[in-house]
């Protein structure tokens, strides 16, 4: 089956600044991607070419396996990264409009702006207009504008931004049962923790550049599980064992980075004999770790 | 074309509901009613009764001078004022009454006095006058009337009869005529171009209210971002096409409103009392009518789509005011020549600038005031202002488009050519 989104050796430079720089990309139905980075790394300037917003300067967009065609978004859903509604319109009326421009009778329209607006909780603002609502709530309501027309493929550019956990939790869980329905879905974002939990694969861009990408668990497992947490009561001798590599103590705990190839096995049988041991974890590297240790540089978000 | 239908329907709801539209459609005539009313009563105040006295040493002098100025011959302007005017002589006068005018003049019992001296031996009389501050009738009347009190007297006293006097003094009717289609066809000169001053100002009126609302419309998109939503499901076209339409009717459906007043003001009694005649008293033809309402829409399309492009340029909606100036411009123009083009309607700069799109709307129709213009111009320039309209249209999509890329500074105009270009 052909993917959904392809991006084939991609690059857009603006002005002076190269913004993507031969960028790869395969999204395929029924998977969460995430698109990773620093700001300003160029998520924005492939997801605006991904949706026709702009023209690459050099490679192919394709789209449901066919070079892009306006057409085509008709399948589409699309969450900018700067939220803009009607300030003055009221909240039904204006996700009419938007169904309606989506190709939506308005009576189809409206049914299914009713039916998302009582899922969301937001059913009692849906009179209101627009700009009397806090920016949480105007966020939900760009978030059924995008999914109004029921699009096979969903790009967001940042969701989750400014909302606060238990919204944030709300559209997470929504996107998860939009995922588990088939459809595709790609977001970006700079955070990695949440793209650690949400995707199956990811992209991670670095000044326009792709420095990692593939299904998360491939990416994980391709990486050593090389720290180590141990809780423990007693004899803190065993951290001079040879497999450490550098250690953080604190009372009763300690987070432990191990040499290249170093072995946990060792480590655990000599602390035994040392302390008594509550807890001893090799941890799995998080895609903060993974990615500054590609980079070799923190992100700075 | 239905995306450009939806966003013109949006528009023209959203605006309609408004209410700063019921607001305005209200208010703006009341505002036009309260000028004039002004106006009107302004005039009403400065032509209160005036008194006026015409002192001389020559009684039959002074009584002929107060009925020269009484009639206020060949002053059409004032004729219906002569009611208002208190005109009284006063011969023969002492000095003394002469200077007690003086003191009535300042203290306003009287507003001026006309004081002809005829000194023995001449005929010309010296002639004074006096008032307490502007002059009702002007110094050049002023002298006329005296001129004609003098002929009068001296037919008169040379046994000319009343009616002879009248007959010889009465001002001589003159008629304007106009050649249109190999015919002399009367004209008057102060009706022929009516039209082009009606549609200069209603073209004026239209695009300073509606014109620029499209800009604003453009640029509060921009403001708030909706049109990064908007460009991901329809085409740039389509969104300014449909803006340019939607914003367009409201301000026709209000100039609707209006003209609908007008006309069922017109139907009553009111209208005739007012003394206003129906079209046919302007010698306006049906074709010209026609012509009148497609140049205005067209025109009014223009400007709008002008104003749609600027709008796209900018990034704020204080900025959009700076634009104005240069979408009134060239219909000032075609106001400024207004003499040379009714003087030489069929000249070459003539048919250029009324084949220009900014200036056709109010060039044609005051070419079409004063000549039968030649079908394929008039064909000709309709075409020029539609393909003007849609480049406008396309061109404003462009910088729109690009535009999302903008944020703060405003771009150079170089720049702005690259953005057309870009795809």
């Amino acid at each position: 089956m052909a993917p959904l989104v392809q991006l084939d050796r991609v690059s857009k430079a603006y002005e002076q600044k190269v913004a993507v720089h031969d960028l790869n990309l395969r999204i395929e139905a029924g998977s969460m991607f995430g698109l990773l980075g620093p700001n300003g790394a160029g998520k924005t300037s492939s997801i605006r070419m991904m949706v026709g917003i702009t023209v690459p300067d050099s490679g192919t967009v394709s789209l449901f396996g066919r070079a892009f065609t306006r057409a085509s978004l008709k399948k589409v859903g699309y969450l900018p990264e700067e939220r803009g509604l009607y300030r003055k319109m009221k909240v039904m009326d204006q996700l009419l409009f938007m169904g309606q421009l989506h190709g939506l009778t308005a009576e189809v329209a409206a049914r299914r702006a009713h039916t998302w607006c009582e899922r969301l909780n937001i059913l009692d603002s849906a009179q209101s207009k627009t700009e009397e609502l806090s920016k949480g709530m105007q966020q939900k309501i760009q978030f059924i504008v995008t999914l109004l027309h029921e699009p096979e493929l969903i790009i967001m550019d940042e969701p989750f931004a400014g909302l606060d956990p238990v919204n944030a939790t709300l559209l997470q869980d929504t996107l998860l049962d939009l995922k588990k329905a088939g459809r595709a879905i790609l977001f970006s974002t700079h955070r990695m923790d949440q793209a650690e939990k949400l995707c199956d694969e990811i992209c991670l861009i670095h000044r326009g550049k792709a420095v990692l990408s593939g299904r998360m668990r491939e990416l994980k497992s391709r990486h050593e599980r090389n720290r180590v947490i141990i809780d423990f009561e007693g004899d803190d001798g065993f951290l001079s064992h040879e497999a450490i590599a550098e250690h953080r103590k604190y009372p009763g705990h300690v987070e432990i980075r191990l040499k290249e190839h170093g072995d946990a096995q060792a480590l655990l049988r000599t602390a035994e004999q040392h302390a008594q041991i509550y807890r001893f974890e090799l941890v799995e590297p998080s895609l903060e770790e993974i990615f500054i240790q590609t980079v070799g540089e923190k992100v700075d978000a | 074309m239905r995306e450009a239908l939806l966003i013109a329907r949006r528009e023209y709801l959203e605006r309609i509901r408004s209410k700063a539209f019921r607001v305005s459609t209200v208010l703006i005539p009341f505002v036009f009613g309260l000028i004039f009313g002004i106006g009107a009563f302004s005039t009403k105040l400065t032509g209160g009764a005036k008194h006026i006295v015409v002192a001389s040493n020559d009684p039959v002098l002074a009584e002929s001078e107060r009925a020269e100025l009484t009639a206020l011959r060949g002053d059409e302007s004032r004729r219906d004022r002569s009611s208002q005017l208190r005109m009284e002589a006063r011969a023969p006068i002492t000095e003394g009454e002469l200077a007690a005018l003086n003191t009535a003049v300042e203290s306003k019992k009287i507003d001026g006095y006309l004081w002809l001296d005829v000194k023995p031996g001449t005929t010309q009389p010296e002639a004074t006058y006096v008032s307490s501050g502007s002059d009702f009738f002007g110094k050049d009347r002023m002298q006329y009337s005296i001129g004609h009190a003098l002929v009068r007297e001296e037919l008169v006293k040379r046994g000319a009869t009343s009616e002879g006097v009248e007959s010889l003094l009465k001002d001589i009717e003159m008629k304007t005529l106009r050649v249109k289609n190999g015919r002399a066809v009367a004209a008057d000169a102060s009706k022929s171009f009516w039209g082009a001053y009606v549609m200069t100002f209603m073209l004026y009126f239209a695009v300073v209210f509606y014109g620029v609302n499209v800009a604003h419309s453009v640029v509060s998109e921009k403001t708030s971002r909706v049109f990064e939503v908007l460009l991901a499901s329809a085409k740039p076209e389509s969104l300014m096409l449909g803006k340019l339409l939607g914003v367009g009717a409201v301000g026709l459906t209000q100039m609707a409103v209006w003209i609908g007043f007008v006309l069922l003001l017109s139907a009553s009694s009111l209208w005739m009392t007012l003394g206003l005649g129906g079209l046919a008293a302007y010698g306006v033809t049906p074709l010209q009518l026609i012509f009148f309402v497609l140049y205005f829409l067209l025109g009014f399309f223009f400007y709008s789509a002008l104003s749609a492009g600027l709008g796209a340029t900018v990034s704020q909606e204080s900025e959009v005011q700076q634009f104005t100036m240069i979408i009134v411009l060239p219909q000032v123009i075609g106001l400024m020549m207004i003499v040379y083009i009714l003087g030489n309607p069929g000249a070459w700069p003539v048919v250029l600038l009324s084949l220009f799109p900014p200036c056709t709307p109010i060039v044609m129709s005051l070419r079409m005031a004063a000549m039968a213009v030649p079908a394929w111009q008039l064909a000709l320039s309709l075409v020029l202002m539609v393909l003007s309209i849609y480049g406008m249209v396309w061109v404003a999509s462009r910088v729109y488009r690009v535009g999302i890329l903008m944020y703060g500074k405003r771009p150079t105009l170089p720049e702005i050519l690259r953005w057309v270009k870009y795809s």
